[in-house]
């Protein structure tokens, strides 16, 4: 007899799904989630909170990364690599450590992947250096599942026919767009005056009250920010609420998962798991659902160890933690003086509450002679710069010459960018390509609090990226010159947003170059599913988030008629 | 001065900078360098008034006792420099500043390794202004406090010291009064900065959460 039908590690985007259908279906289902319980009670717009102290995510002593990165070429042509724990480069690689995870602190900005997505390889070809592959499954597969978590999670937007617009089996959101700031409108103007086509951002965030969820609320702090209105669709709210309600579901925050236990058989017996106390505990399940964010996944895959998995579970092939992904790209800013707008707009531009809600697919593909052979693109968001106040005045200290300022000298600074100008932003997601050079390992030294081997994260990244984000840099920046914006500029690089992480367990139909099947079960673990984005094999341009919930819908089904 | 010792003394300070500090205590570095390879805001720079405001810590200190007391009487008094209050514009004195630093030392959340650098770097600015003007930094003038500073923020322990007591003063001015700091919402009020809502409650400040 098992304590459970389903054990799922991890709490956010890739297990909330998986939870609420098999709750709902009356199977019993555990959740393991190494972080603290909140709630909505707990969730203040508080800076200190959110982003100058380790309250969501551990702290770097306790538990750390050690990253891998490029430091020059060998005599060969070989790279070099450079590695260093994160507690002391202060590079924090974690993204909210608790019940629901990071999805708590998203800005829900939610794109579907396209059709081409799924088949990059047939569509533009091998790039040398990048392990582009197709995916086992096409984009039908995936789309009743991006329809449902549309009404789940409760997703807003506005469809508006468009070159790029990836096809839909219903006519539009179930939640009409958030309410939009006067800024978007300026940059409607800029586009079609360009001939470029602005798109409302879909969001996962209420634009109407849904159950016990409130709608926005609109105080203009929502990424990094966790939401006390229950208007953020994040997996706590949106799936794992539900699943308690069913009475099926158990969620156990405070319980650090370190080891999957398996049998003779290849099949996992038991998950083992240290509690709030240090104390150790092991749960039996029929099936075992790991959703730890990629790089957790494939670390615990990477330890766990047994008679039928010497190199880690579902890495028989040595495929686990291979081909890890980030989000490519960049951003870039824009300034306007509200001294540049009549007395009206002006007072509008100083406004914080709506979202910007405005991005880009024009380049969604590349089909440009300029550019070279026709190349998979991305996207480009508007947002105005984070409203976090003390880390906005902070990052003013210093001169332009990189010297420290104090006195008047930074009191008059302050004042110029927190009273007089507006900064509007654009973000741009391109594909990281998948390489040899991105991936997971377990580090030989440094350990976490509880004596497990840390994840080691090389951090490598393809030029071709780069030349991508350039393209759309100057795109972005085109926009932000014909809405009259002053100190236009972009910084496109190679550097990993921590918080766009996928990859490192690809779903494949060849054992020998994938770690899961095309339902996300592993090759050499049958009773083993990974629900995260570890299963993508090329990463798509947008944010990874409704993805993830998408894909965990459809792996909950799969699970639910096997059971 | 021995100019040569001074040197020495900030070389043996470098020393004690623990790891991973300066990028705690920087928004990230990449926009640091990009700020550098721009020209914004180069006309702002000017040379700091000489007000004669050299004892607005003593005023601070007669409405707090502690602030006669080391080493808050010498945060104070850099604080107060780092800071200082304008006929129009709140100072370090105003939002509280020096308490506020002091419940960082005392809270957890903050990296125990950078409170000892914090609070030993008291001793160093006082040995450097010994050797400077055989006095410690509270008790000179606003021109020589200047060059102390000036003269410490040319090592490596001096710059990430000052720029770390410029966090703690950016946290005063404007952290949810809840706090300690940006005291009747000062800080707020003068940046016309829009604070997020729901804020935070006494008992659920963030080392009171879960």
């Amino acid at each position: 007899m098992k304590d459970f039908d389903v054990c799922i590690i991890g709490s956010g985007a890739g297990g909330g799904p998986v939870a609420l259908t098999l709750a709902k279906a009356g199977y019993s289902v555990l959740v393991l989630e190494k972080g603290p319980w909140f709630t909505e009670d707990d969730f203040f717009k508080d800076e200190l909170a959110c982003c100058r102290r380790s309250v969501y995510t551990p702290k770097l002593k306790d538990e750390q990364h050690v990253l891998e990165e490029y430091n020059g070429q060998n005599d060969d042509g070989s790279y070099k690599w450079r590695s260093e724990a994160s507690s002391d480069s202060g590079s924090d690689f974690w993204n909210g450590n608790c019940v629901g995870g990071s999805s708590n602190f998203m800005s829900g900005y939610f794109y579907r992947l396209k059709p081409k997505d799924f088949r990059l390889r047939s569509e533009f070809g091998d790039i040398k250096g990048a392990n582009v592959v197709d995916w086992p499954i096409d984009y039908d597969a995936m789309e009743p599942y991006y329809t449902k978590a549309e009404s789940v999670v409760g997703i807003s937007g506005k469809i508006i026919p468009h070159p790029h617009q990836e096809p839909r089996s219903t006519a539009d959101f179930p939640y009409p767009p958030t309410a939009e700031h006067a800024v978007s409108g300026l940059i409607d103007k800029a586009c079609r005056e360009l001939n470029m086509h602005p798109l409302p951002t879909p969001r996962a965030v209420l634009s109407k009250p849904k159950d016990q969820r409130r709608s926005c609320e609109y105080s203009g702090f929502c990424g990094s920010y966790g939401c006390s209105s229950g208007a953020k669709g994040s997996s706590r709210a949106a799936l794992l609420n539900d699943a308690i309600q069913t009475g099926n579901c158990k969620i156990q925050p405070e319980a650090k998962v370190y080891h999957l236990a398996t049998d003779h058989s290849g099949r996992v017996s038991a998950a083992n798991y240290f509690d709030k106390d240090g104390n150790k505990h092991a749960v039996s399940a029929k099936i075992f659902v790991v959703a730890c964010q990629a790089i957790e996944t494939s670390r615990l895959l990477l330890a766990s160890t047994g008679p039928k998995h010497p190199n880690g579970l579902a890495n028989n092939t040595g495929q686990v933690g291979k081909n890890l992904l980030f989000s490519a790209g960049g951003s870039g800013t824009g300034e306007f003086t509200y001294k540049q707008f009549d007395t009206q707009l002006a007072q509008a531009m100083k406004h914080r509450g709506p979202f910007v809600n405005r991005g880009l697919q024009d380049w969604y593909f590349i089909n440009d002679k300029e550019f070279g052979a026709p190349a998979k693109g991305g996207i480009i968001d508007f947002l105005f710069r984070h409203p976090n106040a003390i880390s906005k005045a902070n990052g003013e200290k210093w001169d332009d010459n990189g010297k420290l300022l104090w006195g008047k000298p930074l009191k008059n600074r302050l004042k110029t960018v927190f009273s007089e100008t507006k900064y509007l932003r654009f973000e741009i997601f391109n594909d990281w390509l998948p390489t040899d050079d991105c991936f997971v390992s377990l580090d030989n030294s440094v350990k976490d609090k509880w004596g497990s081997p840390v994840a080691k994260i090389r951090l490598g990244y393809h030029d071709h990226d780069l030349k991508v984000g350039h393209y759309l840099a100057e795109k972005s920046e085109q926009v932000l010159k014909q809405m009259n914006a002053k100190n236009i500029r972009s910084s496109v690089s190679g550097a990993p947003p921590p918080n766009l992480v996928a990859g490192g367990c690809r779903f494949g139909n060849d054992p020998a170059t994938s770690v899961l099947n095309a339902d996300c079960q592993a090759h050499d673990a049958e009773n083993l599913y990974i629900t995260d984005g570890s299963f993508m094999p090329t990463g798509g341009s947008v944010p990874y988030t409704w993805t993830i919930y998408a894909n965990a819908f459809r792996v909950a089904d799969i699970i639910k008629n096997r059971l | 001065m021995n100019t040569e010792l001074i040197q020495k003394m900030l070389r043996k300070w470098d020393e004690s900078i623990p790891s991973g500090l300066p990028e705690r205590i920087q928004e990230q570095q990449s926009r640091r360098d990009f700020l550098k390879a721009s020209s914004i805001l180069a006309a702002s720079l000017f040379i700091p008034a000489c007000d004669n405001n050299d004892h607005i810590d003593t005023k601070t200190a007669l409405a707090n006792p502690l602030l006669t007391k080391a080493p808050w009487q010498t945060f104070a008094a850099v604080q107060n420099h780092l800071f200082p209050k304008d006929a129009d514009s709140p100072g370090a004195v105003d939002f509280n500043a020096t308490l506020y630093l002091k419940s960082v030392l005392e809270l957890p959340g903050v990296d125990e390794a950078d409170k000892k650098f914090l609070r030993d770097g008291v001793k160093w600015l006082n040995d450097i202004a010994q050797q400077m003007f055989s006095k410690t930094f509270y008790h000179l003038g606003e021109v020589e406090r200047e060059d102390v500073l000036q003269r410490i923020a040319g090592s490596s322990a001096g710059e990430n010291w000052l720029s770390m007591l410029l966090l703690y003063l950016f946290e005063a001015l404007l952290t949810d009064p809840v706090y300690g700091g940006n005291t009747n919402k000062v800080g707020w009020q003068w940046l016309e900065h829009t604070p997020g809502f729901p804020t935070p409650t006494k008992d659920k400040r963030y080392y009171l959460l879960p």
